[in-house]
């Protein structure tokens, strides 16, 4: 499959004025920022703090924003006419991801400076970031393409905030319920355990073991999206 | 470009069809809801056929500009903005957003993907449906330039739409598909036979329709055609299979104001309404009757007609 960077860049730009003209979506570039003063005013020493805002972001913003772009060109039956132009789907998808991506980052950045959070370990940090970022884009192509219009798109984020935002909660529970110990391969519960490590005493065994699972999923969840993408579209 | 037959319940939808497409000569499908879609379901191969459908939309946020833009950088095109926005006549909506034009000129925008189409064979569905009449004449020059190197398919259930950018026009309906004799060709004149028309004082027209014989009073007639050599009259919106020949009907019917307005086609003045002009050669007459009918008008026929209404 051939990837145009230049049909790429065309749809990328295409995308970006979509995004930021329709407010009822771009809103949710608030999220992040929103909940960095609501516990910057609770204090530095609130723990789990940065764990539950980038979790929430993930969803509310990298996916949701995923899931609006493809389910409104759906709805308008404009990626269907999209197909039939030179653009494959690399560069439909390649357009759309980098403009979540660049959207989620700069969003995220501003809202963990506003926080105030150092992490332990930057490379780490920044890895496990861009890691989510890609893995929460693949989820938000899945929900996009299982819906039909908008509306649909913003409903079917629910069972991604259930699973990813809701597991490090659901590990709680791992003692009564042994189910729940699936959820400790989650990465939302993998993220938290990279943030809670302290500076004392940690090998670069603790950093890599969570970065691999996140690899695992950013991986597993971008050819699922890809590969659904080709066959829901050829039924189109 | 062929059609493979399709049955429903053992009821023939669509019977196999061949068509013969050239350039220069873009062809038009009137058919119903039903048989447009078993149609566009067969357009699969997206390599070979652009196709067109009426639901489609636009990226409502983007100004027209934008999306022209958008538009040449996907399909990869060397054209550029400006002269491209004259040629569709869009200069002064450049910069205003898709969502605040009017829905005329929206569909027309819409429309305008075809342009762009790489394919060498291009589908419409109900192109005309929602335009108005200027946006009908600018979209219809840019399929005339299109029809130079591609094959265009329309496919609509409105005659009066495929007459305006068809040559060949086809009717498939429960009867069958056949070609309806839209063109407008000059060497057949037609020899007006002298009849003796002082014995002529009372003229039914007969027709069968099931069967039965039915015998109609002139003025009841909208208009008759001749599709595949037989003839078809048709009142208030239904037709009839009439056993003479056009030129036997034309004699008869002079009479009672019928004239002979195309080849294939004679029609009942008293229930003409508009004369509609597409472009300088071609034109099309609208009747006041209760299912919105047009038949064509040969320009030949055009002057005999003007003289013949005083105008």
């Amino acid at each position: 499959m051939s990837i145009s960077l230049k049909r790429a860049w065309a749809i990328f730009v295409k995308d970006y004025k979509e995004f930021s003209r329709n407010y009822a979506v771009s809103f949710s570039v608030i999220v992040p920022i929103l909940f960095a003063f609501l516990f910057r005013s609770a204090g530095p020493s609130l723990p789990g703090a940065i764990g539950f805002l980038l979790n929430t972001s993930f969803v509310l913003l990298t996916c949701l924003v995923q899931a609006c772009l493809i389910a409104e060109e759906k709805e308008r039956n404009t990626l269907r006419s999209l197909m039939m132009t030179p653009a494959t789907t690399m560069d439909v998808l390649i357009g759309k991801s980098t403009l979540v991506f660049v959207v989620s980052a700069a969003a995220l950045t501003i809202a963990i400076y506003i926080l105030g959070y150092k992490p332990t370990s930057m490379w780490a940090f920044v890895a496990a970031i861009i890691l989510s970022i890609i893995l929460y884009t693949a989820a938000g192509t899945i929900c996009g393409l299982f819906s039909k219009t908008l509306l649909e798109a913003s409903l079917s984020i629910m069972p991604v905030a259930l699973v990813f935002t809701g597991a490090p909660w659901g590990v709680l529970l791992a003692d009564n319920f042994p189910l729940f110990k699936v959820l400790e391969y989650a990465p939302s519960v993998q993220l938290v355990h990279l943030l809670t490590l302290h500076n004392a005493g940690f090998t670069t065994g603790d950093l890599l073991k969570p970065l691999l699972i996140m690899l695992a999923w950013a991986a597993l969840l971008t050819i699922a999206s890809v590969m659904l993408y080709q066959r829901r579209l050829k039924d189109e | 470009m062929q059609f493979e037959p399709i049955y429903d319940n053992g009821e023939l939808l669509l019977p196999k069809i061949e068509l013969n497409m050239t350039l220069n000569e873009s062809v038009g499908i009137i058919t119903d809801l039903k048989r447009k879609q078993i149609l566009m379901n067969q357009f699969v191969n997206h390599s070979q056929y652009y196709l067109f459908r009426a639901g489609q939309a636009e990226y409502m946020h983007l100004t027209v500009e934008e999306l022209i833009t958008f538009l040449i950088r996907v399909t990869e095109r060397s054209d550029r903005l400006a002269p491209l926005m004259d040629y569709f006549s869009l200069k002064e909506e450049r910069k205003i957003r898709i969502k605040n034009l009017t829905s005329s000129k929206r569909m027309y925008v819409t429309l305008l993907r075809v342009f762009f189409a790489h394919q060498p064979t291009i589908v419409l569905e109900e192109p005309y449906f929602y335009l108005e009449e200027e946006d009908r004449r600018h979209f219809k020059r840019i399929l005339d330039d299109l029809s130079k190197e591609k094959q265009i398919l329309i496919l609509t259930s409105n005659l009066e739409d495929a007459l305006i950018s068809c040559d060949v026009v086809y009717r498939l309906n429960e009867s069958g598909f056949h070609p309806l004799d839209i063109r407008d060709s000059e060497e057949d004149k037609q020899e007006v036979q002298e009849q003796d028309q002082a014995n002529i004082t009372l003229q039914k027209i007969s027709t069968k329709r099931n069967g039965k014989l039915i015998l109609f009073n002139p003025p009841e007639v909208d208009y008759i055609e001749s599709v595949d050599g037989s003839i078809l009259v048709h009142v208030g919106g239904e037709n009839y299979d009439c056993a003479l020949t056009l030129t036997e009907l034309e004699a008869r019917l002079l009479n009672f104001g019928f004239f002979r307005c195309h080849r294939s086609y004679i029609v009942n003045l008293q229930k003409v309404r508009e004369i509609i002009t597409w472009t300088k050669n071609s034109y099309s007459l609208r009747l006041n009757t209760a299912k919105d009918a047009v038949v064509p008008l040969s320009r030949s026929k055009l002057h005999e007609l003007k003289v013949l209404l005083n105008i």
